[in-house]
């Protein structure tokens, strides 16, 4: 066992446990830290796959934003928030089955390719080079610019879809200022 | 080094954690927080493709910037509806999400 | 890059940027004006029509194939802009009436159709990915705009929180196919595939996740269950839209990827498609027996077609079939989309604002009161089950037809009894219709009315005279998939 190895198997360990809680605690903000945890897992694995940029991505939008995000929801609702009583719905055993077969199943599928055993070859370029490259794919016309501006719009148009939910719904403004 | 498959099936154990979670969470917000880790798990994927099948080439690394921006704006569109629902009647109705079971 | 690339996604451009300028104007237009936004964006979409009609016939990659511009992406843009048309007649008068007339409703309902179109024209997985996603998540939202109305952000709840779950399927599928294959380029896919090169199980595995994952976007069986909830709770005029568009989305998604990318591996996934869509037709049309709300009837209704429609893709795994299945299924969508905006239309006429005036007995005296309305309903009925002389008899004996050329003699069989089955429910609206006194209480509104008649108009004579339409659909399937 390498070094490597053992900081893998650490992360990924970190990273699997915190996602069962985030999908077993019985208190929603105790999931939402535990998601926290996930996602920093999920980034140092980033780190481990030489992806560094990703993993600072990860911290700061996932962690940063999306994380946050979810965590003043929890908040907002607390109030109706059950944090007591059974937080699965009754046929939590078919959702149990359903994901352990998928897993069973992807599992016996990803065993048995030979050309996933293999290690990779160490990275040619240092990560700025890597990060250079990744930046002007982004916006190059023969590369990546259609989906980066397509990604642009679907920002925008989650944006405004955003803003008219979260506004109180036009003449009812008198009525929420009441209460 | 690490082989790949280690990876894979890590990404494979979080995806079928995030769909256990969505199917079996009576919350919304719950459900959502599933949703981000399957989401992360594709991730966890497409980083590992690029490293080991093909450094060379930056696309699995730009697709995973696309799927980041993607989870962005369904947790955005998502935390409204669940909070404009609160607002309205103090009770988040998905609570009683029964996935299986509509 | 050059100039070309540009020409080629210049209606889509030419719908985003209106729906951007739209939400602008729209804060200078009054509250209870909103008629004028209405107007401004059914206008950008006729632009995008004559846009789209001064290029067809163009075929060509552009983007470095990300975008694919052929006979199959032309002909359902069509499909999309006239439904986003559609959508927006149906949406005039009801959200006045039900009072939630909004400027956003229209800025939303454009930046649906540029997914939509987006989806037609996608020729990379990251590409069909993001327009999966730009054509659903304004739909959340225009599911919930009737708030604070509970069953409308209850079915935008269910329909976010599935729909989203269906991404991710997505998703986890194209990065299994990108690590298969190296790309996400659906020309190089195939290429890889043909040289031996893919890894199967990755590739196998992906395959069935995107299906999963869209078989949820079209409600196919066993992945429908939020269908009828969300079609019964969305307001009315945001589910004809929906069961439309985002089907015909779906299905656009279906059988690009499925047929431009895995051609060499149809037999593992047509035999999946085969059975999840004689399930989807048997299960769509029993259930549909059961109800007696409208909306749910033709949610199930909407289901059922999925199944049939689904029927194209395992005829289409033969290549000597395959651009006829494509052409039958292209000319399927717009017979739907005619046919079922009529239906959904007649059901606008009859909604209350309380959301009563939708149980199918509401329906009764309706030939009295109204015969030209329930004349057009019962040909919409006539339609959907496929009874000649309209439009769905003949969609429905096109596919037939592809279907038993590709030797699915049990599968067509099943098509044809559960069509029948569906009769049952389809003819009881026609016999509460004429046969049932009552006094159902009728909008007549001149948009509403305009679109009954020419969703009329259209599934009578194209049942008559299909033959240019039918031309058309199988030269667009023709070009696309005849390499």
């Amino acid at each position: 066992m390498t070094l490597v190895q053992i900081l893998f198997l650490l992360f990924g360990l970190v990273t699997l446990l915190a996602s069962l809680m985030v999908v077993t605690s019985p208190k929603l903000v105790h999931a939402a830290f535990w998601l926290i945890l996930a996602l920093a897992g999920v980034a140092a694995l980033f780190i481990l796959l030489e992806a560094t940029f990703l993993a600072v991505v990860q911290v700061v939008v996932y962690i940063g934003a999306i994380a946050i995000l979810i965590i003043f929801a929890v908040m907002l609702t607390r109030r109706v928030m059950h944090d007591t009583g059974p937080q699965v719905n009754r046929s939590w055993w078919v959702a149990l089955l359903v994901s352990l077969v998928l897993f069973g199943g992807l599992v016996l599928m990803l065993a048995q390719v030979p050309a996933l055993a293999g290690t990779p070859a160490p990275l040619m370029v240092d990560q700025e080079t890597l990060l250079e490259d990744l930046g002007r794919a982004l916006v190059d016309a023969d590369r990546y610019v259609l989906p980066f501006e397509l990604a642009s719009v679907l920002l925008m148009a989650s944006m405004i879809g955003a803003i008219f939910v979260a506004r109180p719904p036009s003449g009812s403004e008198e009525r929420s200022g009441e209460r | 080094m690490i082989p790949l498959s280690w990876y894979l099936i890590l990404a494979a154990a979080i995806f079928c954690i995030g769909v256990y979670g969505v199917l079996a969470r009576r919350n919304a917000v719950a459900i959502l927080m599933s949703i981000e880790l399957m989401l992360n798990a594709v991730n966890i994927n497409l980083v590992a493709f690029w490293r080991y099948m093909s450094p060379g080439v930056i696309s699995g690394q730009a697709f995973a910037v696309m799927v980041f921006a993607v989870a962005a704006s369904e947790a955005a569109v998502g935390l409204a509806l669940i909070i404009s629902i609160y607002r309205r009647r103090f009770t988040v109705a998905a609570e009683e999400i029964d996935m299986l079971k509509w | 890059m050059n100039a070309g690339d540009f020409s080629t996604i210049l209606p889509l451009l030419l719908v985003t940027g209106w729906a951007c300028v739209l939400l602008l104007v729209d804060l200078f237009i009054p509250r209870g004006r909103k008629a004028i936004t209405a107007a401004l964006s059914a206008l950008g979409l006729l632009t995008a029509i004559a846009l789209l009609l001064s290029q067809f016939g163009l075929e060509r990659e552009a983007f470095k194939g990300m975008i694919v511009v052929d006979g199959f992406a032309s002909f359902l843009q069509m499909v999309f802009l006239l439904s986003g048309l559609f959508g927006i007649a149906l949406a005039y008068d009801y959200v006045r009436r039900q009072n939630i007339e909004r400027g956003e409703y229209y800025t939303l309902l454009l930046f649906t159709v540029a997914g939509m179109m987006l989806m037609a024209q996608a020729g990379d997985l990251i590409v069909v990915f993001l327009a999966l996603e730009m054509l659903s998540l304004p739909l959340y939202v225009l599911t919930g705009i009737a708030r604070p109305r509970p069953d409308s952000e209850e079915a935008a709840m269910k329909y976010f929180l599935l729909g989203a779950f269906a991404s991710g399927f997505v998703i986890y599928g194209v990065a299994l196919i990108y690590g298969a294959t190296a790309s996400t380029r659906l020309s190089e896919i195939v290429a890889v595939v043909q040289a031996g090169q893919a890894i199967g199980g990755l590739l196998l595995a992906g395959m069935a996740f995107i299906l999963v994952g869209l078989g949820f976007k079209v409600a196919a069986v066993p992945f429908h269950m939020w269908t009828p909830d969300v079609y019964q709770g969305a307001p009315t005029s945001v589910t004809a839209f929906m069961s439309v568009g985002a089907k015909a989305a779906g299905f656009a998604a279906l059988l690009r990827v499925f047929l431009v990318a895995f051609p060499d591996v149809a037999p593992a996934w047509a035999v999946v498609a085969m059975w999840v869509s004689a399930f989807t037709m048997a299960w769509g049309n029993v259930a549909a027996i059961a109800q007696t709300n409208i909306k749910r009837m033709l949610a199930y209704s909407s289901i059922a077609h999925a199944g049939y429609i689904l029927m194209a893709l395992p005829a289409a795994a033969d290549p000597a079939v395959a651009s006829d299945a494509v052409g039958a299924v292209l000319f399927y969508l717009l017979a739907y989309a005619f046919t079922n905006f009529g239906a959904w239309a007649v059901v606008l006429a009859l909604e209350k604002k309380d959301g009563q005036g939708l149980a199918i007995e509401d329906y009764a005296g309706l030939g009295a009161r109204r015969p030209a309305l329930a004349l057009a309903m019962a040909l919409f009925m006539l339609s959907l089950t496929g009874v000649p002389p309209t439009v769905g008899f003949v969609a429905k004996f096109y596919l037939f037809r592809t279907v038993l050329q590709a030797d699915l003699v049990w599968l067509a069989l099943v098509g044809v009894v559960t069509s029948l089955i569906s009769a049952y429910y389809y003819m009881r609206v026609v016999v509460v219709m004429y046969m049932r006194q009552g006094e159902p209480e009728v909008r007549s509104e001149g948009w509403l009315n305009a679109t009954v008649l020419l969703a009329g108009l259209a599934t009578f004579i194209f049942g008559l005279l299909p033959a240019p339409l039918m031309g058309l659909a199988a030269r667009a399937g023709l070009l696309t998939f005849l390499r």
